[in-house]
C-alpha cells in the first residue's frame, strides 16, 4: 500500500474491550494514538528511547512499549492499557499501593502493565526473576525493593 | 487512634495506579503544539534566521525567534535565597538573539495544530551560524581566554572566600599533611516526567499549568519577566512525575511559550522530550582542590583550598546557590575549626547547571568524607576511629564558617549505627572473599545535613460544615507522599479519622502563598504550618462547642471527636453543623509559620562487588538516620531508597558527558540510570532517640539525605574493594578493571 505524505489509514483496535476505528498517519506511534486520539493518557511517556517503559501496554495479551510501535501496527489487535480495569482495583494495583511501592507514579501505569505479564507468564517468580522482569521500566523515586515487594505480594494473592 | 510515627498508607494512590493520575501532558485542552529549533554548536553567532519553509508546513501557525518575543526583563535568579549583587551575570532572554551559547541553546519556536507537524517544520529553520571558539572544560574558563559572554568581561561569576578560624597557624601546628582532588561530575536529576508547560490568555488572564514545584516562586517570576501582575497570572501545578529540586528551575522554554500563547491569542503546550529534558536541568559539577592539616592522632586542624562550580553557559533560578552552600558545609559533622575555601562559579559553553536532591551539600559531604578517608589512609587508621576522633560531640555548635548546627548526638548515633548496620561483620566478609578472590568491599561514610530551609510556610485548616477538614497547603508535594504526612499530623492534632481529611496544594488560586517542596522540608515548614492551624482551628471548634453547651470555653475539654463540659457532650460533627449555621459560618484558620534550617544526620553503609570486567554492583546499602521525629516510617524509607538508588546512579553510572560537539548523553540509552537489575537491597532504620527540629513537628527532614550521602559510601566500598582510590564520581568500570 502507497501512502503519501500527510494520507492517511484507517485501522480498527480493540482497546480495553472497545473497537475503535480511527484514520491515522502511518508515522503515527501507538502510544500518541492512544494518549491523543483515544485520551487514555493513563499511559505515560518518559522517552524517545524504548528505553524506560513508562509507556507498556499490553498487545494481544504480551507486552510493548507502546512508543516503539506504529499505530498501524495495531490494526486489529487487542491493546489493554492501564484503564483497562473492570473498576475494581487488581491484586497488582491493589499491592502497588499496599507497599509503597509508588512515589510520583508516572511509571506506575507501565510498572504495573509489565508486573502484569510477568505474572501472567510466570506466576511465581523469584526476587531476581522480577528484577529481571522489570529490567525495562525505569522508576527514578522508589529505589524498586518496594515494587518488587508488591510483586511478590501480588503474586502470593493472586495465587491463594 | 494517633498516626504520627505510623507507616499510613498514601492518601491518593488510586488515581496513580488506574491511570487516571494528571500530568502536564496528559491535560486534554484545545491548545496548539510548541517545539524548539536548537542550536548545533556549542558557541556561534547567529548571522540569520530563515523561517519560510517552516511556515510552509501544513499546520504550522507560527515560528517566533528573539525579536518577536520581548520580555520586561530576563529570567533572574532565585532571591529569597541568593544575592544577585554577588553575581556577574545576564538575565536570560527566552531565545538566543544574537550568540548560541551551548549546543541545544534554544534560538526559535514553532507553533503548529499537531506534534508531528511541528517536528517537521523544526527541521525546515534554517539558521546560519558563524562557528566561534567555545570553552568547554571550568579549568579553561578560569582563564578568560574564550569568554562565553563577552559584555561580562570574564567568565568568573562568582568569587569569594569562606574563612573561619586561623587556617595558616593550622597548618604550623600540624604534624602532617595532605594534598586532596574531590570532583563531582555532571548528572541529569530525570524525573520520569519531562517538564511542561500549557498556557492560556484570555481576557488579560494568564493560567499556566506548570509541571513545577514551586507554582507561586513561577508565579512571582512570570509575573516580573512579563510584566504582568500576579493577581493576574494563575499557575497550577497538576500532578508532577518527580522533580528532585530540577523543576524549581524556570526555563526560557517555558517564557517562550507563554509568550506565544499571549501573541496567538490560543493555548499553546510544550512537552519537552527526554532529550531535551536531559539538557535543561543539570547538576552538580565542581571539584574542590586543596590540602588537609592533620595531627598524628587523626585530628583534623584545618582546610585550605579553592572550589571551582561549573554554571554552564547561563546562571539559572537555582544554580547560585552551590558555590556558597557547598563551602559552608565542607566542615560537616566534624570540630574542624580552622578552613578557608575560595569559591568560584564558572561560566562555560555547556548547558546550565540547576539544581538536584541535595544541591551543594552532597558535594560538601563528599568532599569532607573523602578528606576524612584519605586522612585515615594516611594515618593507618579506620574509617570509624577517624570519625570519632573529629566529631563534634555537643549541640548547639557553632561551626567556623557561622552555621548553627540545632541537634544531635552525632557521635553516639554513629556508634550506634555502625553496631545496628553490622559494619565492623560486612568489613570482616569482605575481607574473607577478598581472600577467596572476589573484588567485594564495604564503605561507610557520615553527613550532616542542612534542611527545612525557610524562611517560611504556608498553612490553612478548614473544617466543613460535615466535620469534614481540608488542608490546604504552601508544600507541593509531588511524589515523596507529603501530603499523607500532613494528613497525619492534622489528624493527630484534630483527633480524628485521617480519611476525614483532604489535602489540597500547587494551584495559586486556592493556595494563599506558599514557597514549595524542596530542601527536605515539606515534614518540617508544610505539616508544622498545618499543625499550627489546625491547634487554632480547634480552638474555634471549642469556642462553638461553649455556645452549644452554653458554657465558657475554658470549661470545654475534648477529646477524639467529641466536646465536652459539665458532664455534657457534643459531636465534632454537631459542632461543624452549628458553626455553619451560625452568623459566623466557615471555620478555617490559616498562617504563615516561620522557620529556619535543621539539621538531619546519620550513617550509610554500602556493600559492593566488582566483576572481571569492571562492573561494580552495589548488592546491599543501609541507613541510620537521626531525621527528627519520624511523621510515617514508611514514606521515609522510601526517601532513603530513592536517593541511594540516585546515589549508586552517581557514584557508579551517571554523566553528563560533554565535549565541543556538545552533550554526548541525551538519552537513556547513554545516560544510565540505575533500573531494578542495578538497585541494591535496602535496609534502612531510624534513630530510636531522634533529636527534634525547632519545628512544631519536629520532623528534620529525610528527601536528599541518601544522595548527600551515598556516593560517598558506596565510593570508600569501592576503595575497599579494589584497593585502588577514587576521588570523583562517577567511578567508570575502566578505572576498575585491573
Amino acid at each position: 500500500m502507497l501512502v503519501r505524505p500527510g494520507e492517511k489509514v484507517k485501522i480498527k483496535v480493540k482497546v480495553n474491550g472497545i473497537w475503535y476505528e480511527r484514520e491515522v498517519e502511518p508515522r503515527k506511534l501507538l502510544v500518541h494514538f492512544l494518549r491523543d486520539d483515544l485520551g487514555l493518557t493513563g499511559t505515560k511517556i518518559g522517552c524517545d528511547t524504548s528505553t524506560c517503559g513508562a509507556c507498556t501496554v499490553l498487545m494481544n495479551g504480551k507486552s510493548v512499549k507502546s512508543c516503539t510501535l506504529l499505530a498501524v501496527q495495531a490494526d486489529g489487535a487487542e491493546i489493554t492499557t492501564i484503564e483497562g480495569g473492570d473498576g475494581k482495583l487488581h491484586a497488582i494495583q491493589e499491592a502497588f499501593k499496599d507497599n509503597f511501592a509508588l512515589q510520583c507514579g508516572y511509571c506506575t501505569p507501565g510498572m504495573i502493565m509489565q508486573s502484569y505479564y510477568l505474572l501472567s507468564e510466570n506466576p511465581s517468580p523469584s526476587e531476581e526473576e522480577i528484577r529481571e522482569g522489570l529490567h525495562g521500566n525505569i522508576c527514578r523515586c522508589t529505589g524498586y525493593q518496594n515494587i518488587v515487594k508488591a510483586v511478590q505480594d501480588a503474586s502470593r494473592k493472586l495465587r491463594a | 487512634m494517633t498516626y504520627v510515627g505510623k507507616p499510613i498508607k498514601r492518601l491518593y494512590d488510586d488515581k496513580f495506579v488506574t491511570g487516571k493520575s494528571t500530568y502536564g501532558d496528559d491535560i486534554q485542552i484545545n491548545s496548539l503544539y510548541a517545539g524548539f529549533v536548537r542550536s548545533p554548536y556549542a558557541h556561534a553567532r547567529i548571522k540569520s534566521i530563515d523561517v519560510s519553509d517552516a511556515l510552509k508546513v501544513p499546520g504550522i501557525v507560527a515560528v517566533f525567534t528573539a525579536k518577536d518575543l520581548q520580555v520586561k526583563e530576563g529570567i533572574g535568579i532565585w532571591t529569597t535565597y541568593e544575592d544577585p549583587k554577588q553575581w556577574k551575570f545576564l538575565p536570560r532572554r527566552p531565545l538566543a538573539e544574537k550568540e548560541v551559547k551551548y549546543v541545544g541553546d534554544p534560538v526559535a519556536i514553532v507553533i503548529g495544530t499537531d506534534k508531528y507537524n511541528v517536528r517537521d517544520a523544526i527541521d525546515k529553520v534554517n539558521v546560519d551560524y558563524e562557528k566561534l571558539p567555545a570553552v568547554i572544560k571550568m579549568e579553561e574558563a578560569l582563564e578568560d581566554k574564550v569568554l562565553v559572554h563577552e559584555e561580562l568581561k570574564t567568565n568568573v561569576a562568582f568569587d569569594q572566600t569562606f574563612n573561619g578560624g586561623n587556617v595558616d597557624e593550622a597548618f604550623k601546628n600540624a604534624d602532617r599533611k595532605i594534598e586532596v582532588e574531590v570532583t563531582n561530575n555532571r548528572l541529569i536529576p530525570n524525573p520520569m516526567e519531562p517538564r511542561g508547560i500549557i498556557s492560556r490568555y484570555e481576557g488579560g488572564f494568564l493560567t499556566i499549568w506548570y509541571s513545577t514545584q514551586v507554582p507561586h516562586t513561577a508565579r512571582a517570576e512570570f509575573s516580573r519577566v512579563l510584566g504582568i501582575p500576579a493577581s493576574r497570572i494563575r499557575v497550577i501545578m497538576p500532578d508532577v512525575g518527580g522533580a528532585f529540586g530540577s523543576k524549581v528551575n524556570i526555563l526560557p522554554e517555558d517564557v517562550a511559550v507563554v509568550l506565544s500563547s499571549i501573541k496567538l491569542g490560543r493555548p499553546v503546550r510544550w512537552t519537552a522530550t527526554r532529550s531535551e529534558e536531559m539538557i535543561s536541568s543539570e547538576a552538580r559539577h565542581n571539584t574542590f582542590k586543596g590540602e588537609v592539616a592533620f595531627k598524628t592522632d587523626g585530628t583534623i586542624l584545618g582546610i585550605r583550598g579553592e572550589l571551582i562550580v561549573d554554571m554552564g553557559a547561563y546562571l539559572t533560578y537555582t544554580s547560585p546557590i552551590q558555590p556558597v552552600i557547598i563551602p559552608l558545609m565542607i566542615p560537616g559533622p566534624y570540630k574542624i575549626q580552622n578552613i578557608s575555601v575560595r569559591s568560584r562559579a564558572v561560566y562555560t559553553n555547556t548547558p546550565p547547571i540547576t539544581m538536584y536532591r541535595g544541591a551543594s551539600r552532597p558535594e560538601a559531604t563528599f568532599i569532607i568524607e573523602r578528606i576524612m578517608s584519605n586522612v585515615a589512609d594516611e594515618l593507618g587508621i579506620d574509617d570509624v576511629t577517624i570519625r570519632e576522633r573529629n566529631m563534634i560531640t555537643n549541640t548547639p555548635y557553632v561551626n567556623p564558617l557561622g552555621l548553627k548546627y540545632d541537634s544531635g548526638d552525632y557521635l553516639g548515633l554513629l556508634r550506634e549505627g555502625v553496631k545496628k548496620l553490622e559494619y565492623e561483620k560486612l568489613k570482616a566478609w569482605a575481607k574473607a572473599m577478598r581472600e577467596k578472590g572476589r573484588k567485594v568491599g564495604v564503605g561507610m561514610a557520615f553527613y550532616l545535613e542542612m534542611s527545612g530551609f525557610g524562611p517560611w510556610e504556608f498553612g490553612e485548616v478548614r473544617v466543613t460544615e460535615t466535620g469534614d477538614v481540608i488542608v490546604t497547603t504552601g508544600g507541593t508535594p509531588h511524589g515523596q507522599g507529603g501530603e499523607t504526612g500532613i494528613a497525619q499530623v492534622v489528624a493527630d492534632e484534630l483527633q480524628i479519622d485521617i480519611d476525614r481529611i483532604k489535602v489540597i496544594w500547587g494551584d495559586t488560586e486556592v493556595v494563599a502563598s506558599g514557597m514549595g517542596t524542596y530542601g527536605s522540608r515539606t515534614a518540617a515548614a508544610a505539616a508544622s504550618a498545618a499543625k499550627v492551624a489546625a491547634t487554632k482551628v480547634l480552638e474555634k471548634m471549642k469556642r462553638f462547642a461553649a455556645k452549644m453547651l452554653k458554657v465558657d470555653v475554658e470549661e470545654v475539654k475534648y477529646s477524639s471527636g467529641e466536646f465536652e463540659a459539665n458532664g455534657r457532650k457534643v459531636s465534632w460533627n454537631e459542632v461543624a453543623e452549628f458553626a455553619y449555621k451560625s452568623d459566623e459560618p466557615g471555620v478555617f484558620e490559616q498562617l504563615i509559620l516561620p522557620g529556619d534550617v535543621t539539621y538531619p544526620y546519620g550513617v550509610h553503609i554500602a556493600v559492593v562487588e566488582v566483576d572481571d570486567y569492571g562492573i561494580a554492583k552495589v548488592s546491599e546499602y543501609k541507613a541510620y538516620d537521626d531525621i527528627g521525629v519520624v511523621i510515617n516510617p514508611a514514606l521515609a524509607e522510601g526517601q532513603v531508597h530513592g536517593g541511594a538508588t540516585q546515589a549508586v546512579g552517581q557514584a557508579i553510572l551517571e554523566e553528563a558527558i560533554i565535549n565541543e560537539e556538545g552533550q554526548l548523553a541525551v538519552t537513556y540509552a547513554d545516560y544510565l540510570i540505575p533500573t531494578a537489575v542495578e538497585a541494591p537491597k535496602f535496609e534502612s532504620y531510624f534513630s530510636e532517640k531522634p533529636h527534634a527540629s525547632q519545628y512544631p513537628s519536629g520532623a528534620k527532614g529525610v528527601g536528599e539525605a541518601a544522595l548527600i550521602v551515598g556516593p560517598a559510601a558506596i565510593v570508600r566500598a569501592l576503595e575497599d574493594a579494589t584497593g585502588k582510590r577514587f576521588n570523583h564520581t562517577p567511578v567508570r568500570p575502566e578505572e576498575l578493571i585491573e
